[in-house]
């Protein structure tokens, strides 16, 4: 299919879209930027303050959805099971990033990224297995509490509640996340330790200790995308790797290390996504990486000042 | 220390996790070795979002195989088989099968869930010469363009799907359709399917437009809001894998199912639907080749039982293509009467079995499965806590078989 075949219709289809059908899109785009926040920022904010590609993220975020329904379907499946496992699932996922930091990742540190790579990748798989041996390879799935199942209309167009329900905690955590790095003791040491980790140990901060709590709260954050994820999806084995690929390429359009960048980066692609599928379906699975494709050639260290 | 200890160190931890990674894979461990044995060698993908069919696929198949092995197997012989995880790739379902079939001296193939390692298996069986019962895979072609003397198909081909239901929707009131699925052969060869058939039995019907996604798209909703967005007035969706439940519960919660007449054709297998529990589409039609719950025949009830009392879950269509797969292969052997395996094939033409469903004939030509076919509409059943099927109609399988003109002509035959 060539470009100019197809564009005439395109055009012709743009006068019947709706100002309903273009609110709809908005904020169902914008629920996927929120869950792709969540995990993004985990990831960029290891990727800053520990220098290390955590190829495994997105396995701490399909572990949040696992564990989500767990808690969920030990409490009889209903709205107290949703929203403990809300509460619980990231804590859990948080605790194996603890494990994980302590246990493998504080002893290359200082080897070269490749051979970091290799080890996050490793346990990616390792990680994915596991999640096979633990939860079988049926498909699961959580339901919501009544109040956020099934849809509200917005111009006469329906748009699912739980999404709102989505936007909402995103941008509860986005503050949390920014009054976390801008109004704290421990924010303010990230921040140094980010800029330049020698500097922090040499004025007698113990960086092992601020690396070990950044991956925690990395990991809390992939936990709980993960879990407010799992009522809008099938929870599976492998939904850890889509996930990771659009993590990645978040971080990097919107400069590695920098949170503001993944937020930017995440309703970039959220919101491509969505106006993609409305406007020219098709192609909408393109969109992303051509964005990518030109943030790289444009600027090559992201949209936001990068880290590294 | 010195760096080249450190690098020698990672390099051996980094070969003992890949081995460790490699001792959870099923089907690594070695076979019984041989001996008034019949050795099947089963091909099917334990990995990633299908995963879930193939789990529930080998155990219907297990469980046959334990059922006629413990009535004194066949022809004096018992049934052993070995399975291999393709990983839903067709590269690997052929290097698999050459390996069942060179290493483990296997005599019969079975599996693959992907149709296009379907075809490849496919392809090698015949110039190896051991037969391969396809029972998962549902491209048309399997049994039509590429159909040969090793190659059987147990399950309904998206040509079945397409036209069982299409003649059920031809008789709604709705003209304006809209159409998508899993962006991959095997969702676009169901809306192929149905598009011929409803075309041809209500020309007036018009395609507004379609919807593809990527295959295993986690994110369904800005899809169907956008399908929404063009006010069709029915929808026919085709998705495959893990969105193949996913798609019940966005149908819901984005309003789809309530604003438009939808058809999901294959999808009311219970594995892929009972995942998503209450939180299903209601009213939605759809079809499958087998239900837990109809028809209550004594064969299908006892059935249900020994599978649920083996698993702990109720049997899906997958699980009903593994344990006719065993009969099949019990079947066909006692029939040919020896273990010749150009007698089995010889066997198998005709054939005709008992099954949960009643029973189901190998059809000589092109070596398809005719079995019937269940037309229902999604209802919720909070006794079971899940969305079932009203069934409104037993299609028979020879009422929707491509006529074998059709398979001559697909073939070059003709």
């Amino acid at each position: 299919m060539v470009l100019p075949d197809v564009l005439p219709d395109v055009l012709a289809y743009l006068p019947a879209i709706s100002p309903g059908a273009l609110v709809a899109q908005f904020l169902v785009g914008l629920s996927r930027s929120m869950i792709l926040f969540l995990v993004a920022s985990g990831l960029t904010l290891i990727l800053g303050v520990l220098r290390v590609i955590n190829f495994a993220h997105g396995s701490l975020y399909m572990i949040g959805a696992f564990l989500g329904f767990s808690v969920f379907s030990m409490l009889g499946s209903g709205s107290t099971g949703f929203w403990l496992a809300l509460l619980v699932a990231p804590l859990g996922v948080a605790l194996l990033g603890l494990l994980m930091e302590r246990g493998l990742l504080r002893y290359i540190y200082a080897r070269e990224h490749l051979l970091q790579a290799l080890l996050t990748f490793a346990v990616l798989l390792i990680l994915g297995d596991l999640v096979k041996l633990t939860w079988g390879v049926g498909w699961k799935s959580i339901s919501p509490p009544d109040f956020l199942t099934g849809s509200f209309l917005v111009f006469g167009l329906p748009v699912p509640r739980y999404n709102m329900f989505l936007i909402i905690v995103g941008f509860l955590v986005a503050i949390g996340l920014w009054l976390f790095i801008d109004k704290t003791r421990m924010g303010k040491i990230t921040r140094a330790a980010a800029a330049d980790r020698e500097m922090v140990g040499t004025l007698g901060i113990n960086a092992g200790w601020v690396f070990a709590v950044v991956f925690v709260i990395g990991a809390w954050l992939a936990g709980l995308g993960g879990a407010l994820i799992a009522p809008t999806i099938t929870i599976t084995p492998g939904m850890d790797i889509g996930l990771i690929i659009e993590a990645f390429l978040i971080v990097i359009i919107g400069g590695m290390g920098n949170i503001w960048g993944a937020l930017l980066g995440a309703l970039i692609i959220g919101l491509a996504h969505s106006f993609g599928v409305l406007f020219w379906s098709q192609f909408s699975i393109v969109f992303p990486y051509v964005i990518a494709a030109i943030v790289l050639i444009v600027r090559p260290s992201g949209l936001l000042k990068s880290t590294w | 220390m010195k760096p080249k200890g450190v690098l020698k160190g990672v390099i051996l931890v980094a070969v003992a996790l890949v081995m460790a990674v490699a001792l959870f894979v099923p089907g690594c461990a070695p076979a019984a070795p041989t001996g008034g044995v019949i050795k099947v060698g089963v091909l099917h993908c334990y990995s990633g979002p299908p995963g879930a069919f193939g789990r529930e696929g080998t155990n219907g198949f297990q469980m046959g195989v334990d059922e006629i092995n413990a009535a004194g197997g066949v022809l004096g012989r018992t049934i052993e088989f070995t399975t291999r995880d393709t990983k839903f790739k067709p590269d690997i379902a052929l290097s698999m099968a050459k390996e069942l079939v060179m290493m483990e001296k296997v005599d019969i193939l079975v599996g693959t869930m992907n149709s296009a390692g379907a075809l490849a298996v496919s392809e090698y069986a015949k110039g190896e010469k051991v037969p391969f019962i396809v029972w998962q895979s549902q491209s048309e072609r399997i049994t039509g363009e590429f159909g040969h003397r090793y190659v059987f198909s147990v399950v309904p081909n998206t040509r079945i799907w397409g036209k069982s239901i299409a003649e059920f929707e031809a008789k709604q009131p709705y003209t304006k359709y809209w159409t998508g699925g899993d962006d991959y052969e095997y969702g676009h060869a169901i809306d192929n399917a149905f598009w011929r058939y409803l075309k041809q039995l209500k020309p007036e019907v018009e395609e507004m437009g379609e919807t593809w996604w990527k295959p295993g798209e986690p994110d369904l909703a800005p899809y169907f809001t956008a399908i929404l967005a063009a006010k069709p007035e029915a929808v026919l969706l085709c998705p495959g894998g893990a969105s193949a439940s996913n798609v019940w519960k966005v149908a819901k919660t984005t309003g789809l199912a309530e604003a438009v007449h939808l058809v999901i054709p294959v999808n009311m297998d219970n594995t892929v639907i009972s995942a998503v529990g209450l939180e299903g589409a209601e009213g939605v039609l759809s079809n499958t080749n087998y239900l837990w719950y109809y028809p209550e025949t004594r064969e299908n009830m006892a059935y249900v039982k020994r599978f649920y009392d083996a698993y702990g879950g109720y049997p899906g269509f997958c699980a009903f293509s593994g344990y006719t797969t065993a009969y099949w292969i019990k079947a066909a052997f006692e029939k040919a009467g020896s273990v010749d395996i150009e007698k089995f094939i010889d066997a198998m033409e005709g054939l005709k079995i008992d099954s949960p469903v009643g029973k189901i004939e190998m059809r000589a030509y092109d070596h398809q499965v005719i079995a019937p076919i269940f037309v229902g509409v999604t209802k919720r059943v909070p006794e079971y806590n899940v969305i079932q099927a009203d069934i409104i109609a037993t299609v028979p399988g020879k009422d929707v078989m491509p006529p074998i003109e059709e398979i001559k002509k697909a073939r070059g035959e003709l």
